[in-house]
């Protein structure tokens, strides 16, 4: 019997494809022995439960564009694209609960109708499951006025790799009944298990939004302002200073953003010139602009972040000249770096993650075409250790197949 | 019976941070039986009381050499008794190692010890133009180490959110006495898993936090603070949905009960609420001076709307004081109007407040007991205070009834037992309510992850 | 009845505190009060906090701590009795009123060390007071105090003498008269509102003033300096005779007997004259009368009592009250600490202020932490020599670091412990009460003439 007749025969109602149909999203030659699609959280158990009998590793999938499998070994892929749809939203109460296989933008679309977002902007985010961007704690230049995802993530039902379900967290904005296992699992990679669903909370959509930008200048004053806006004694939504971008013919910018009521943009638009004592052009119709700093280095066949503090920025850029500005975009507040390029060679990576290292910040390898993928920063010692303990509570028979860290 | 520590112990935890500062004396012990929850008192073996990592790293080895159970304590301001001793453990506090290490304005960061109280260091970076935003009713005396166990919130975390949003890297020790370093700003690229935000909320299961690394933020330019009045609690819960779903971002809603005004006005901290209103409801906006006016008027116009008696505004940082005044001296109001006082905990969907306090009023009733209502509207986050005698044992048996009831009453309608007061001892009875067996397991096995001894603070969250 | 000892109820094991139950019970356990606390602050053992020494009391009260034990006994002794822990409580709690129960049911069970029971004795006997000042003020005007200070260790018995005439130097008068007149006659006048200052009000009252013991023992010019400014400020000061030591120190010593003997006499004093209003120059004075009605509670005399309560109040309370007039100018920079008896016991922070107002030309620089006890608190400086010593030092710093000509504080315990830590350090230590500055600004301008 093959895996497949095995699987239909173990769980009838379960959508299995052959592996080789497989096309998306892993990279590095891996082949799965096949492909699941469940469509709940209980055939996501027993999928699991299979899994483990067979001796099969699982590797969820979300959209399957940012997946890397590492280790070698027969495994499975599990879609989470049959868990779809939005399972509670109660308006009023700024709280919505969608299955982890639906795209952020079914989820935008039904917030939208009552006036209401979440402050969620990782490349390309509005087509990415929420799951999937949740494992990934997948973050966008928002960061500065609403923080990280991580934040805003109210509660979640994750399967273990033993098969057991777990609802962590709730659907309110505060609980603090026992540990906080939710935490880990927002960016744990899949690590720790498959997340089914997921609550978010959601928040009134700002009355206006200004989109400001400072151009026409070098790269490091750019990064000057940037920083300096940084430390302005009121905090815009979004600092990010941008390599070239179509949007602005080209050039290189700063640009800022900020919500709120318009008299309140208008004052705060005037602190934040006054604070660089440069003045800030303002940008009409500016969702193209946007999405273009938002997706870069979402669809780029590598990627590489850095994070650093703010204020040790310039070291780690003016250490970029190999990897070149041109494909990054920097969160100055939040102190981040995307760079998105097709060409990213492992040696400037390497040494981008020196310099990084050296200002006291961290590289990680977001995605990686090829087969000379570079290290990250690792965690410390100790805390690998206490990580890999987590992890064995979770997954105590390694059942689950993690995406590179 | 509270057993006495070996002197040869006692004599080690001297050597580590002197004398003075290692209490075994039965006398000396009875100030630590309880923490802010008074319901429970349970007198530890002994106290010590380190100043540095190295101190408490060398305590702990100790202690857990000799397989002696640890109870972490900050200032005690805890409510649920998570820093209850257990009279084999021995407490190891946090009260001398009150130094705020660094500000760094640039980054926006400051690290502090763990007995750094949070008002102060709100006012140490005062003069950079920044604050620590979380801010629980008890911020002027409890500590960012307690508040990093409790994962603590306060009215503004409405807009602000909680604790574990501000702590960005810890220094830990762990039970066995091992020194390390979770996260920290800049190294948020590194690989694996969040502990930080795992170890925020542990409630002292984890291991003793003796640096702590946390974000600041600019101060806001200005403010607004009005005071709602209505007849009753549904018009005033209308108006809180009204103005929070208008779009308007409120640094903190909250709500006092008609029993609350009462007990507020009838005491020394008379604020001038009137004593027929329903209920009050203070609403603050902070940020930028140009766009407060219009977010208060539209607030207003929501109160008005949801039948509001009055609406008041204050013009001045007095007026400011005078207008919370009732909402922040309710818990010591209270504590003068009845010998104990149990405020209870619980957070339920914004929505189904009213129902939910309309439910809790006929408990109230049917077990014949006092119940006043405060809490952070905005967030759903309840704090019905009982009112009670110790001394009346059948009354003591009514509160704990009722409290169960409330609790399971507000888990039935989506909500959970605890929205910032944590589980300690106290609630750990109602984790059953929010949590199967397999997820209570699975906070076992958390716990082991990080003291596979189980010598930290045991018996607390879950058993 | 003059003189009668009045007893409360108690005498059992828990002695004053037994009937105390329904104060104790407010304490709700919140820990507000720890921040507070400088004790606290200084050693982090949470025995040395209000919340813990209210524990403590409850633990007696209970039956359960025997009153002679260590930890009652130290913990209630270390506590300087600033009730800073009042002015954060919440639930309102009645520490001091507490604290002075539960000395009282200690000292019972445990006889205070000679030297506290001596001083005390010393305090409430007229003429031992007498003779105890004359040789302190021998001392002061021979220069002995001073020379001992520089002389003498720092360490044991030695350095506890060395404290205590460096206490006993720090009242010697700070010579205002050299610090700089405005040049140009008449400039101060633009000070004033309006011209009413100027120039006496109506009479407003009639007042008597509290000799106290060491203000009239070592600090007769204040006495007479707040006679001169009420008078200045259209108050009728009348003379009244026969009156005695507050009490304050008795009752803080847990020596409530005596603290009743010493408060019965002043009200019948006071009573004789039939004055408006009772007025204090000294904190710890002020907050021990404002409470006579809490000392006599339970007793025939506690009406009485409440009634005198009702009349005392700060030199500063009465002169805010009427004005004050505005006098001449009187340059020179002070570095102003607030009293914890004032500022905690009877909530009067803005008044002093005020008072120093009055006065054209006057940098006022609050120090920091102003709101923190300097460690006065009677002779805690010499019980508890090393505590006393931190806690002090501390003040010292802060008054220091303001860089201001002179210290200045409304209570006569407060500025012989910061003169005296000034001059333990060799600096040199002037202190003065914002009266003096007041009074010294109104001869200035002529108003006594």
């Amino acid at each position: 019997m093959t895996l497949v007749q095995d699987l239909r025969s173990a769980l009838p109602d379960v959508a299995v494809r052959d592996g080789l149909e497989v096309a998306t999203g892993l990279r590095g030659g891996a082949e799965p022995e096949l492909v699941v699609s469940p469509s709940s959280t209980s055939e996501v158990v027993e999928v699991c439960a299979w899994a483990g009998r067979q001796g099969l590793g699982v590797l969820p999938v979300g959209r399957g564009a940012h997946v890397d499998p590492v280790r070698d070994g027969r495994f499975i892929v599990l879609e989470t694209s049959g868990l779809t749809g939005i399972e509670e939203y109660e308006a009023a109460d700024m709280t919505i609960t969608a299955r982890a296989g639906t795209s952020f933008g079914v989820v935008d679309d039904a917030l939208a109708e009552h006036g209401q977002w979440a402050p969620f902007d990782p490349p390309s985010v509005r087509t990415r499951s929420i799951g999937g961007f949740i494992s990934a704690a997948a973050h966008g230049p928002l960061w500065a006025g609403y923080g990280a995802l991580k934040n805003h993530v109210l509660g979640a039902t994750l399967v273990t790799g033993d098969g057991r379900i777990l609802r962590l967290g709730g659907k309110v904005v505060k609980n603090v009944a026992g540990y906080d296992l939710l935490r880990p699992v927002v960016g744990g990679r899949g690590r720790l298990g498959i997340v089914t669903s997921v609550c978010l909370r959601a928040f009134p959509k700002p009355h206006h939004e200004r989109v400001l930008v400072l151009s026409d200048r070098s790269v490091p004053e750019l990064l000057d302002a940037g920083v300096a806006l940084g430390t302005a004694p009121i905090l815009p939504v979004s600092i990010v200073v941008s390599g070239p971008l179509t949007e602005l013919d080209g050039r290189s910018a700063l640009v800022v953003r900020l919500h709120g009521a318009e008299s309140t943009v208008d004052a705060d638009q005037a602190t934040l010139e006054s604070h660089i004592r440069a003045p800030l052009d303002r940008v009409h119709e500016a969702d193209s602009l946007l999405d273009e700093i938002r997706d870069r280095g979402g669809v780029e066949s590598r990627c590489v972040e850095v994070s650093v503090l703010p204020s040790r920025l310039r070291d780690v850029v003016s250490a970029m000249r190999n990897v070149g500005f041109a494909s990054s975009v920097v969160d100055s507040y939040a102190g981040r770096i995307r760079i998105g390029s097709n060409s990213l060679e492992r040696e400037a990576v390497d040494a981008l993650r020196g310099a990084a290292e050296g200002a006291g910040g961290a590289l990680r390898v977001v995605r990686w075409a090829g087969d000379d993928r570079p290290a990250g920063t690792p965690q410390r010692e100790a805390e690998a250790g206490l990580s890999e303990r987590l992890e064995s509570i979770f997954d105590p028979d390694g059942v689950l197949w993690p995406v590179r860290p | 019976m509270t057993q006495t520590l070996v002197p040869t112990v006692a004599d080690r935890l001297r050597a580590i941070v002197g004398s003075d500062h290692v209490i075994t004396q039965p006398d000396r012990l009875v100030a630590y039986e309880s923490d802010g929850l008074t319901a429970y008192r349970v007198a530890p073996r002994a106290v010590v009381l380190p100043e540095t990592t190295e101190q408490v790293s060398k305590v702990l080895e100790v202690l857990h050499g000799e397989g002696i159970d640890v109870i972490p304590r900050g200032a005690g301001t805890g409510l649920s008794g998570g820093a209850l001793p257990s009279s084999d453990g021995v407490i190891v506090g946090t009260a001398r190692m009150n130094r705020i290490l660094s500000i760094d304005d640039q980054n926006r960061l400051a690290t502090v010890q763990p007995g750094v109280i949070n008002a102060r260091l709100t006012k140490a970076t005062e003069p950079y133009g920044l604050y620590y935003a979380p801010d629980p009713a008890s911020q002027s005396a409890c500590t960012l180490g307690g508040n990093v166990a409790e994962n603590s919130g306060g009215p503004h975390c409405l807009k602000y959110g909680v604790t574990s949003r501000y702590v960005t890297g810890l220094t830990v020790v762990m039970a066995d006495g091992e020194v390390v370093r979770f996260g920290g700003a800049g190294l948020e690229a590194a690989a694996g898993l969040d502990l930080v935000g795992l170890f925020v909320g542990s409630e002292g299961c984890f291991g003793i936090a003796t640096e702590i690394e946390v974000r600041l933020l600019p101060k806001a330019e200005g403010v607004r603070t009005l005071l709602g009045l209505f007849d009753t609690m549904a018009a005033a819960g209308h108006a809180v949905t009204d103005i929070i779903s208008s779009g308007l971002m409120p640094a903190a809603v909250e709500i006092v009960d008609h029993a609350t005004i009462v007990a507020v006005e009838a005491s020394v901290f008379a604020a001038g609420y009137p004593t027929d209103a329903g209920a009050a409801l203070v609403i603050e906006f902070d940020g930028t001076e140009a766009g407060l006016d219009d977010d208060a008027n539209r607030a207003e116009q929501c109160c008005l709307a949801a039948g509001a008696i009055e609406v008041r505004r204050a013009a001045s940082e007095e007026e400011r004081i005078g207008l919370w005044k009732g909402r922040k001296k309710a818990f010591g109001a209270m504590g003068r109007i009845a010998p104990d006082l149990l405020v209870q905990d619980a957070t339920v969907p914004r929505t189904r407040l009213p129902e939910v306090l309309a439910r809790i009023t006929e408990i109230g009733e049917e077990y014949g007991l006092n119940i006043a209502n405060v809490f952070h509207a905005g967030d759903g986050n309840l704090h019905p205070n009982i009112l009670f005698d110790r001394q009346n044992q059948d009354e003591l048996e009514r509160v704990e009834r009722a409290s169960r009831e409330i609790m399971t009453l507000c888990v039935s309608v989506g909500g959970t037992i605890t929205g910032e007061h944590g589980v300690g001892i106290d609630k750990r009875g109602y984790m059953p309510l929010v949590h199967n067996e397999v997820e209570l397991e699975m906070l076992r096995r958390a716990r082991w992850v990080f003291d596979p001894g189980g010598n930290l603070n045991p018996g607390k969250v879950v058993q | 009845m003059a003189g009668t000892p009045v007893t409360l109820k108690g005498g059992s094991l828990a002695g004053a505190l037994e009937a105390q139950r329904e104060r104790l019970l407010p304490c709700v356990h919140c820990g507000f009060c720890l921040p507070a606390c400088p004790t606290y602050n200084r050693l982090g053992d949470e025995n040395d906090s209000p919340r813990g020494r209210l524990h403590l009391m409850l633990a007696v009260v209970e039956g359960r701590l025997d009153p002679s034990s260590d930890a009652f006994q130290t913990h209630l002794d270390r506590c300087l009795g600033c009730r800073a822990c009042e002015t954060v409580c919440p639930s309102g709690v009645e520490y001091g009123t507490l604290l002075e129960l539960a000395r009282e049911t200690a000292t019972e069970a445990r006889r205070p060390d000679v030297f506290s029971r001596a001083l005390l004795t010393v305090m409430g006997s007229r003429a031992l007071r007498a003779l105890f000042f004359l040789g302190g003020r021998f001392m002061r005007v021979t220069g002995l105090a001073n020379v001992a200070v520089r002389r003498l260790s720092g360490d044991g018995i030695a350095g506890k003498l060395r404290f205590a005439l460096a206490m006993l130097s720090a009242t010697e008068e700070a010579g205002l008269e050299r610090h700089g007149r405005a040049s140009g006659s008449g400039a101060w006048v633009s000070a004033a509102d309006d011209g009413s200052s100027l120039t006496p009000s109506p009479p407003v009252g009639s007042a008597g003033v509290l000799h106290g013991c060491v203000q009239d023992g070592l600090y007769a010019r204040i006495n007479e300096a707040t006679a001169r400014t009420l008078d200045a400020n259209g108050f009728d000061v009348r003379v009244v005779t026969r009156q005695d030591c507050c009490g304050a120190l008795h009752a803080h010593g847990g020596d409530l007997t005596t603290a009743r003997r010493l408060a019965l006499r002043n009200i019948e004093a006071f009573e004789r004259v039939g004055v408006d209003w009772v007025v204090v120059n000294a904190a710890g004075c002020g907050a021990a009368m404002k409470e006579y009605g809490v000392l006599f509670e339970g007793d025939a005399m506690e009406e009485r009592a409440r009634a005198f309560s009702d009349k005392v109040r700060d030199i500063s309370e009465l002169l805010v009250s009427a004005g004050p007039r505005v006098g001449a100018p009187v340059e020179c920079s002070v570095a102003y600490d607030h009293p914890c008896h004032l500022m905690h016991a009877q909530g009067v922070t803005a008044e002093p202020l005020q008072v120093l107002n009055a006065v054209p030309g006057v940098d006022v620089r609050v120090v920091a932490k102003a709101d923190e006890c300097c460690g006065g608190a009677g002779i805690y400086g010499m019980t508890h020599p090393d505590l006393g010593a931190r806690i002090g030092g501390d003040k010292v710093a802060a008054v220091r670091d303001t860089g201001a000509d002179l210290a200045c504080t409304p209570n006569p315990g407060c500025m012989m412990q910061i003169g005296a830590g000034l001059r333990m350090e060799g600096a040199s230590g002037e202190v003065v009460h914002p009266i003096e500055l007041l009074d010294q600004s109104y001869q200035r301008a002529g108003y006594y003439t």
